[in-house]
């Protein structure tokens, strides 16, 4: 057999000395550096990965900055109430005389607490139950599938909003119920992804050796079904937030003087349009964070799936 | 008299992510009115981009960096959108690789037809004719490429027919606007061997009818001669040799032509290994390590019809031989690799590795099984987790299926890319990373980490060019040799198969229509279907064209 | 096609049941006693015994389930609390409101969306490129019941151009019921001037019903579009000689139409979940309103008749998208 062609690495140098780290992960540096690059050409992406971060330092250290915290507990300045935005009151004051703009910055934290526990629920449950569902098939893909579908033959707000009103209103029980109705979008993207992966030579390859399901669903199919989950995931922080502020503004979610920014609105849509400023400020509060979660997850689809990059 | 297509030094850049590519480096190519031209090279040689600039259709992002084509004595390097529509289509055509994703799925073949026809019409300048006379058109080219029943054809939707049938569709869109020049991309790749031979034949024939002129891209060199009086040879974006055809073959200067040549397995000559092989030890006196004993695979579709995919196949593979199963596609000779491995359940049967039955076997005995017989498929590219350095890819079976610590599994795995001929520092690298040819040993070096007596090659070196294919197929011989390996070695291609393997069975629609010692096969086929089979694979070799 | 059709509709009662049981196990699982929901908080314990009774709430739940659904069949919903009137008679009544409300906002997304869409996708990372996408990754982000409260904030109260809130003004009487779709019927009834009020109330609404489903169906258009125009059958066709223009507004569009249909059905869903936000800010009187109203005021037998009202719907929908596939698909028919 003739000398190969394709051996442009020099392998006398590696008996010599062992490798660095940098040179061992050269493949994993150049990959983030590629990613990196194509994130931080993107306006919108970079534009939605800033508003996610000032929201989640907002939410981290909110309550610390503020200049009223008490505003957040329902304290009442009666003296102060419904002032517009000036230089105190940046966003002005509520009917109780609350600082707005305390309360904005501190309903983040809220939100955030509830982004994270629907989407959290929603994926582990979605993702256990569609890589099930997708790998198994046969009756037990039937079973999971149409529990799914028949989740997703309801719209998902029309359903919480039936969860809530049985389990009666609150935050809790708000968050509980869009979690029960969140979790189907997961099974579904998850057993789509699963049964396109089965049936790629290596899931096949990796059987041949003996591998067990377990191993072949955590080391096989979990990891390439990564990309769309990440990115559905943080589109779903917006969503989710953005329905339980629905939920709150119908009046079945957090209940005032709670700061959450749907609950907020519903009690100043009754001081509309005088005092505008009430509503005006938490719901663009809302918009921000629901915009930079789905510019977010919309640049990081543009990176992790090559087929959409020419999007 | 001047050139149909002059090809003026030509150079295009594709802008990338890393900077400009340079995709076509310096071309120089001229056609002249009844010529047919071949351009031959492997993946990536540049000629599909090559003949699509010449239509205006080349890549997105592509520059013309010097150099210029005309076209019947026109400059169309770079011409307006819409004066292209003068062209393309009507004076200048193109037939394509994949005749399924090349028609449109969503509309009925007539309708495909005779819109071409309709904007035929309207780019001459001449009003659109009327829907019958279009259709009248539509049957006679139906009919003009071979295709037969075109009434019934022309209301039927792509998806209804096979692909022969769809790669003579897009023939005759190609020859809607009689042509000056004909442009065919790969229009066999796709296709099984008995109906390559047949749009070979049919491209031909319309040669000599319609007095076309063609240009004809292929990796196969075969394929282009059958075609092509003259033939260019292109290598990394350069035409390294240009002249007559049969010259070329029969003294090829350039050391890439000379070189693929080379590397073309031959149908028509025994392979030297086996005059070696009748002095060694009678292959009769070995003991059988796989038997399959009346193997039978049933699938029942939803509509509740069955559909035998291997129809009571028994054989048996001696050890230390290389076991050939030949045929074209749904000839079930993937589905019977994999159900001697228990990857498919038979339907009924039974399979004997090593004296032992491991039909019935299943939880722990089965994957201990698994250690002795492994499998290397076909397409390297996804037969490894893209997310999985290779050295976890290769050192996966022996976290599996040992207990070794993770130190032992590294050294071992370092090993494996030295049989393998692959340097070590590629266990840290990701499969997108390497070339085919490098996945396919990665893939071999899995198979072989936990020392397995059998290895099952489904068609190993089919998804790589053909200067790597004879590499891999070079290395498989000696890795066997040096590992005492027994294969059972799938494959189309009959040439491969008579280069390597000691016994073929030859099967057809799920049944073995003939088996024995490959010589005899190749020598003297019993069967029809061998014989057709034997001179399909013949008309595309080299060999015959040689002859000449 | 025809027992494709048949099949689709076995699908959809087999989905009904579905739901059927889903609102029951919704009423009966949740902690807290049925019985109590049904009574109101003001109610005695005497009361709610005689209410455990009166609904059978003291039978096993497979046995309440099996009343459950016989009630369901003969078209009984229950009665309201706070209304005391059926809940199947008061749904119907408001139902029309919001499917006028919907229909209006889909035809809205769709005339918009689509061929925004498929401009975006043709003249790609040019300015209108730019401007729909800002245009519609805000559309999805931005909560209905803000936007809605800013157009009011913008085109009723300042510029006072539109109605704030209601379907018409309490003065006009309404047009002879035909449809219930109050643009129609008024239409029908050559009642002009009622056409033109109606349509002066609905547009705030429907625009702010359909901007998420505006900006989604004009993402999918185009994402399908870029990608059927870069496809291979495409430069086939390019390649053949037919125009541009042709292939984009014919050859690539009906491919693109499947995913943008499947958007659309989903989007259909979403909207009706979303009356419950929109109908609230704009005091609509559709079931959206209904059930937010009956849920606060714990009334739950109408929650859940408008929760299956809506999945009813919803399925409608689905299966017609689904049969519309299969129209534009001929690789579907056959399935």
């Amino acid at each position: 057999m003739t000398a190969h062609p394709m051996t442009p690495i020099d392998t006398s140098v590696e008996d010599t000395r062992p490798l660095t780290f940098r040179e061992r992960h050269a493949s994993q540096i150049r990959q983030w550096r590629l990613y990196a690059h194509m994130f931080r050409k993107s306006f919108s992406s970079m534009l939605g990965l800033s508003l996610v971060v000032l929201f989640l330092v907002l939410a981290a250290i909110g309550p610390l900055i503020v200049p009223y915290p008490e505003a957040a507990s329902g304290a009442i300045n009666m003296s102060a109430k419904l002032q517009p935005p000036s230089s105190t009151y940046w966003f002005g004051t509520d009917e109780m005389g609350a600082d707005i703009f305390s309360r904005v910055i501190i309903g983040a934290r809220t939100s955030l607490w509830i982004g994270v526990v629907i989407t959290g629920i929603a994926a582990i449950i979605g993702i256990t139950l569609g890589i099930i569902a997708g790998y198994r098939g046969g009756w037990v893909r039937a079973v999971i599938m149409r529990v799914t579908e028949l989740f997703l033959a309801v719209p998902g707000l029309a359903l919480a909003l039936a969860i809530v009103a049985a389990l009666g209103p609150g935050i809790t029980n708000c968050v509980l119920a869009l979690a029960i109705v969140w979790w189907p979008g997961y099974v579904r993207l998850v057993e789509a992804k699963t049964l396109s992966i089965k049936e790629e030579l290596f899931i096949e390859s990796a059987r041949s050796i003996g591998a067990k399901t377990p191993w072949i669903l955590w080391h096989h199919i979990l990891p390439n079904c990564m990309s769309p989950i990440i990115v559905k995931m943080s589109m779903d922080m917006g969503m989710a937030i953005l329905s339980a502020a629905s939920l709150g503004f119908i009046g079945l979610g957090a209940q005032p003087p709670s700061p959450e920014w749907g609950s907020m609105i519903s009690v100043a849509r009754t001081y509309m349009p005088d005092w505008w400023w009430y509503s005006l400020f938490p719901g663009a509060a809302i918009f921000l964070t629901v915009l930079g979660f789905n510019l977010l997850g919309d640049g990081l689809r543009d990176i992790l799936d090559p087929r959409s990059r020419d999007r | 008299m001047t050139a149909l297509l002059d090809i003026k030094n030509y150079r295009l850049d594709i802008g990338t992510f890393d900077g400009p590519v340079h995709v076509l480096k310096g071309i120089n190519l001229t056609v002249n009115r009844g010529d047919t031209v071949g351009i031959v090279g492997e993946s990536g040689s540049g000629k599909t981009v090559l003949v699509r600039s010449v239509l205006g259709i080349g890549p997105r992002n592509s520059k013309v960096v010097e150099g210029s084509i005309s076209f019947d004595g026109q400059d169309i390097t770079n011409l307006p959108e819409k004066d292209w529509t003068k062209i393309r289509g009507i004076r200048i055509s193109m037939i394509f690789q994949d005749p399924m994703t090349y028609l449109n799925p969503l509309f009925t073949i007539g309708r495909q037809i005779s819109d071409v026809i309709a904007a035929h019409e309207k780019a001459a300048g001449q009003g659109v004719s009327s829907k019958a006379a279009r259709r009248a058109r539509t049957e006679e080219l139906l009919d003009q490429v071979g295709l037969p029943n075109p009434s019934m054809l022309f209301s039927q939707y792509p998806h209804q027919l096979s692909g022969g049938m769809r790669q003579r569709i897009l023939i005759a869109m190609a020859l809607a606007g009689k042509p000056d020049i004909l442009i065919a991309d790969e229009p066999t790749t796709a296709l099984d061997v008995t109906v390559q031979a047949q749009v070979l034949d049919l491209i031909n024939s319309l040669v000599e009818k319609l007095n076309l002129t063609v240009i004809m891209i292929s990796h196969d060199i075969g394929a282009i001669a059958t075609v092509a009086k003259r033939c260019a040879v292109m290598y990394k974006g350069e035409i390294v040799e240009q002249g007559m055809t049969q010259d070329i073959l029969n003294r090829p200067q350039h050391e890439y032509t000379q070189r693929l040549l080379a590397a073309v397995p031959d149908i028509d000559v025994a392979p030297e290994r086996v005059a070696a092989e009748v002095s060694e030890a009678k292959p009769g006196k070995r003991g059988n390590l796989l038997e399959a004993i009346d193997l039978k695979k049933v699938y029942r579709s939803q509509s509740g019809t069955d559909f035998t995919a291997v129809n009571s196949i028994s054989l048996a593979v001696k050890t230390g031989e290389i076991f050939g199963v030949v045929g074209e596609s749904g000839s079930g000779k993937s589905t019977l690799a994999r159900m001697l491995m228990r990857l498919i359940e038979p339907t009924s049967g039974d399979i004997i590795f090593d004296g032992q039955n491991i039909s019935g076997l299943s939880g722990e005995p089965l994957r201990q099984m698994r250690r002795h017989m492994q499998f290397v498929f076909q397409n390297p590219h996804s037969a490894l987790n893209g997310r999985h350095t290779i050295g976890d890819a290769i050192g996966e079976p022996l976290r599996i299926q040992t207990d070794m610590s993770r130190r032992d599994i590294e050294a071992r795995a370092e090993a494996l890319l030295d049989i393998v001929q692959l340097p070590t520092m590629f266990k840290y690298r990701y499969p997108h990373e390497l070339s085919g040819g490098q996945k396919q040993r990665v893939c071999i070096a899995r198979a072989i980490a936990l020392n397995p007596r059998l290895l099952i090659l489904d068609e190993p070196t089919s998804a790589l060019d053909i200067s790597v294919q004879a590499q891999v197929l070079d290395f498989l011989q000696e890795l066997r040799s040096e590992l005492n390996l027994t294969y059972v070695f799938i494959s189309h291609n009959l040439a491969v198969i008579r280069q390597i393997c000691d016994h073929t069975i030859v099967m057809k629609r799920g049944e073995i229509v003939e088996q024995g010692d490959t010589e005899q096969i190749f020598l003297a086929p019993r069967e029809e279907y061998t014989k057709s089979l034997i001179e399909s694979g013949r008309k595309t070799s080299q060999a015959a064209n040689l002859q000449v | 096609m025809l027992t494709f059709a048949f099949r689709k509709l076995l699908t959809l009662v087999g989905t009904m049941i579905g739901i059927a049981a889903l609102t029951f196990l919704i009423t009966n699982v949740a902690p807290g006693d049925p019985a109590r929901l049904v009574a109101g908080p003001n109610a005695t314990e005497d009361m709610v015994a005689t209410i455990r009774t009166e609904y059978g709430l003291d039978k096993s739940l497979p046995e309440q389930f099996i009343v459950y659904m016989g009630e369901l069949v003969r078209g009984d919903l229950g009665t309201s609390i706070v209304t005391t009137r059926p809940v199947l008679e008061e749904v119907m009544r408001y139902a029309p409101a919001t499917l006028e409300l919907v229909f209006v906002a889909m035809f809205l997304g769709i005339v918009i969306g689509v061929p925004l869409g498929m401009l975006s996708a043709v003249y790609k990372d040019g300015p209108l490129d730019q401007v729909t996408r800002i245009f519609s990754i805000s559309g999805v982000a931005i909560p209905a019941f803000w936007f809605g409260i800013l157009l009011q904030l913008v085109f009723s109260v300042d510029l006072e151009w539109l109605p704030v809130s209601g379907r018409l003004p309490l003065v006009t009487r309404p047009p002879e019921f035909v449809t219930g779709l109050l643009l129609v019927d008024s239409l029908i009834a050559g009642n002009f001037a009622t056409f033109w009020t109606s349509l002066q109330h609905i547009i705030l609404p429907a625009i702010v019903l359909s901007f998420p489903c505006l900006a989604s169906i004009l993402r999918v258009n185009r994402a399908e579009m870029i990608e059927v125009l870069q496809s291979d059958y495409i430069v086939a066709a390019r390649a053949h000689g037919i125009s541009s223009f042709r292939i984009v507004a014919l050859y690539a569009l009906k491919n693109a139409m499947l995913p943008t249909l499947a958007m659309i059905g989903l989007r259909f869903g979403w909207m009706l979940g979303s009356t419950v936000l929109v109908e609230t800010v704009f005091d609509w009187p559709g079931i959206g309103l209904y059930a937010v109203s009956s849920a606060l005021s714990s009334d739950f037998k109408p929650v859940v008749g408008v929760t299956l009202m809506i999945g009813f719907f919803f399925i409608v929908a689905n299966t017609l998208v689904d049969l519309a596939y299969a129209w534009i698909d001929p690789r579907l028919r056959k399935a």
